[in-house]
């Protein structure tokens, strides 16, 4: 493991929060689209 | 397919292999040939790992399942976002911060080298005939096609892979899969634009027809354990899986242990989970464009070529009588597909809804009529007569402007090779850190082991030739490679889980890993209709549980 590697137990915690949160998000907001397709093309 | 084609398909596979025998140039040890000397960037990792995980498969196949089943398969890849951001937090700083050329290789430093013979085999087993079978996908569609014979068709497209996987190893596979995922996306966008243009109705009612005929519909909320397809089994199953896959899977660990440095590596796996569930959405709309494409442009009762020529001579007056059903269904299908486009350009709601439920109908007597067809043809042949495989490269050859047919199947060549290359390129690495290297000799030069390595490559290469041949006539070819990997992957997702709890001792982990395998096993012969997403759950809570039991150290004195 390098130096810069070195994991700061703070850094890596906020940093994985901020990703989750993105992550999540654009998830959510993929499947609020599948969702409203399914909804809008079939009834 | 017409001569530009052609040209096209064979200049694409030119341009690749010299592309990838110049990228491995200066690759001269073992750490080059296998880890690109921790040299790539984050996006070059992010789109090979896609690409390895992007088979021909997907190409065909899951395009196929859009235009029969539409778009539900996509729940398959819910997990997927979720099993990428654990990752990214747990093993593959574990795995990359432990410098090691293997994923394996860490199970031994953390335990013992049983377990990591036991892994590594095990991995070498089903990746080994996984591999076979991602060749099989499209040669076999390409022998019906096309008129070659198998082995032929297994050649043209194993081949150029092994070649350039084995001379440049991992450097070639990942800038290869670089540029082959860029043609696959633009031959898929331009497909999607040619179906468009085709379509006698506007995009809007094309989606307004694919959604009568329920193949819009993508979220079922049911939990079956059954049903590979749910919300639930996506979600919870699914994220099982892609954490089996990504995490403990060479093929996956291999491209991002090669990422420069940690974040790199974190980053690359981000690719995925922000551009797979999108991905495989459109993987998915090509087949359900197609399928309204169908509607208006009457689709051949039996897709696979060989197998209607087969059924029209060996049951002439059985096919000749469903052949004039299957005229009426589909008759009355388009009518009513025009008949919901018509009401709706009118603004005529119970036009509409009356034009609705006489597609339905419609679409039901197709589907009757074509299971018929399919049940004979599969007696008359004596193979499997799923022909799923068929609809997206019959529609290609029989509609798709000259030039971009050629495009599409280079594409369909160029995700083949894409699997195939990452995956040649980790059996070699397995076979020799974790065999050659732990058990024959360590003593050689970086120079000998190289050439060990190549020639490790070559022989998976020929290996997985050999096996597509023969797993042509496996039925379903998108579930026989996952069910290959279920088998196992849940138990070794399960040893690595258990290599980060520090109470954790050797003899759990192997006794573990043995134990979740004969439950999956159990339950896999037990009760064969649970679904094979749940038997990754199975498998990893089973060598945890077991794990830690066996792991009670001994009170001291």
């Amino acid at each position: 493991m390098t130096e810069s590697d070195q994991p700061d137990n703070t850094d890596d915690g906020r940093r994985f929060r901020v990703t989750l949160t993105r992550v999540l998000l654009v998830q959510v907001v993929a499947l609020l689209l599948l969702g409203w397709m399914q909804h809008h093309f079939s009834h | 397919m017409h001569a530009l084609d052609w040209v096209i398909v064979v200049v694409w596979l030119v341009y690749v292999v010299s592309h990838g025998l110049r990228r491995s140039r200066g690759t001269r040890g073992i750490d080059g040939y296998f880890l690109a000397n921790r040299s790539l960037p984050w996006w070059a990792v992010g789109l090979s790992v896609m690409a390895t995980q992007l088979s021909a498969v997907t190409m065909i196949g899951t395009t196929g399942q859009g235009a029969t089943d539409g778009m539900r398969f996509v729940q398959f890849y819910f997990g997927l976002p979720i099993a990428m951001v654990i990752l990214g937090v747990t093993l593959v700083p574990f795995l990359h911060g432990a410098r090691v050329y293997t994923a394996y290789e860490y199970l031994e430093r953390r335990f013992d080298a049983r377990t990591r013979a036991l892994t590594a085999f095990l991995f070498l087993v089903s990746r080994g005939m996984s591999c076979g079978t991602i060749i099989a996908a499209p040669a076999v569609v390409f022998s019906a096609i096309f008129g070659w014979s198998l082995p032929v068709s297994v050649a043209v497209i194993g081949l150029p892979a092994v070649l350039y996987t084995m001379v440049g190893g991992v450097q070639a596979v990942t800038w290869v899969d670089v540029k082959q995922m860029m043609l696959i996306v633009v031959a898929m966008a331009a497909v999607v634009v040619a179906i468009l243009v085709q379509l006698p109705v506007s995009p809007g009612q094309a989606m307004h027809i694919a959604g009568a005929a329920g193949r819009l519909r993508v979220f079922d909320f049911s939990f079956s354990l059954t049903n590979t397809y749910t919300f639930w089994s996506g979600i919870i199953g699914g994220t099982f899986l892609m954490l089996s896959y990504f995490g403990t899977d060479q093929s996956q660990v291999q491209r991002y242990l090669a990422a420069k440095s940690i974040p790199e590596a974190r980053t690359s796996l981000l690719v995925s989970a922000y551009w797979k569930i999108p991905l495989q959405a459109l993987v998915l709309l090509i087949g359900v464009l197609v399928f309204v494409f169908y509607q208006f442009d009457r689709a051949p009762l039996l897709f696979n070529p060989a197998h209607e020529r087969l059924v029209r001579h060996a049951q002439p007056a059985a096919y000749g009588k469903m052949e004039s059903r299957y005229a009426l269904a589909s008759t009355e299908q388009a009518a009513a597909a025009r008949a919901l486009a018509q009401a709706r350009d009118a603004g005529n709601v119970a036009g509409e809804s009356s034009a609705r439920a006489r597609l339905t109908a419609a679409d039901d007597s197709v589907g009757t009529v074509r299971a018929a067809a399919l049940d004979l043809a599969g007696r008359v042949s004596g193979e499997s007569s799923r022909d799923v495989n068929y609809i997206i490269p019959r529609f290609v050859l029989d509609h798709l402007p000259i030039g971009l047919a050629g495009l599409f199947i280079a594409a369909v060549i160029a995700a083949a090779m894409n699997a195939i290359s990452g995956e040649l390129n980790s059996l070699s690495t397995t076979t020799v850190i974790d065999f050659y290297r732990r058990w024959v000799s360590d003593t050689g030069s970086d120079r000998q082991l190289l050439a060990i390595s190549r020639a490790a490559t070559a022989m998976w290469g020929i290996f997985a030739c050999v096996i597509a041949t023969y797993a042509a006539n496996l039925g379903s070819l998108i579930e026989v490679v996952n069910r290959f990997g279920s088998f196992f992957y849940g138990s070794i997702l399960g040893v690595f889980l258990l290599a980060m709890v520090p109470r954790a001792r050797g003899i759990g982990a192997f006794v573990g890993l043995i134990a979740g395998m004969a439950a999956v096993g159990a339950v896999n012969f037990g009760a064969p209709s649970v679904s094979f997403l749940w038997h990754n759950v199975i498998g990893a809570v089973t060598v945890v549980t077991v794990g830690m039991a066996l792991s009670v150290r001994p009170a001291r004195a």
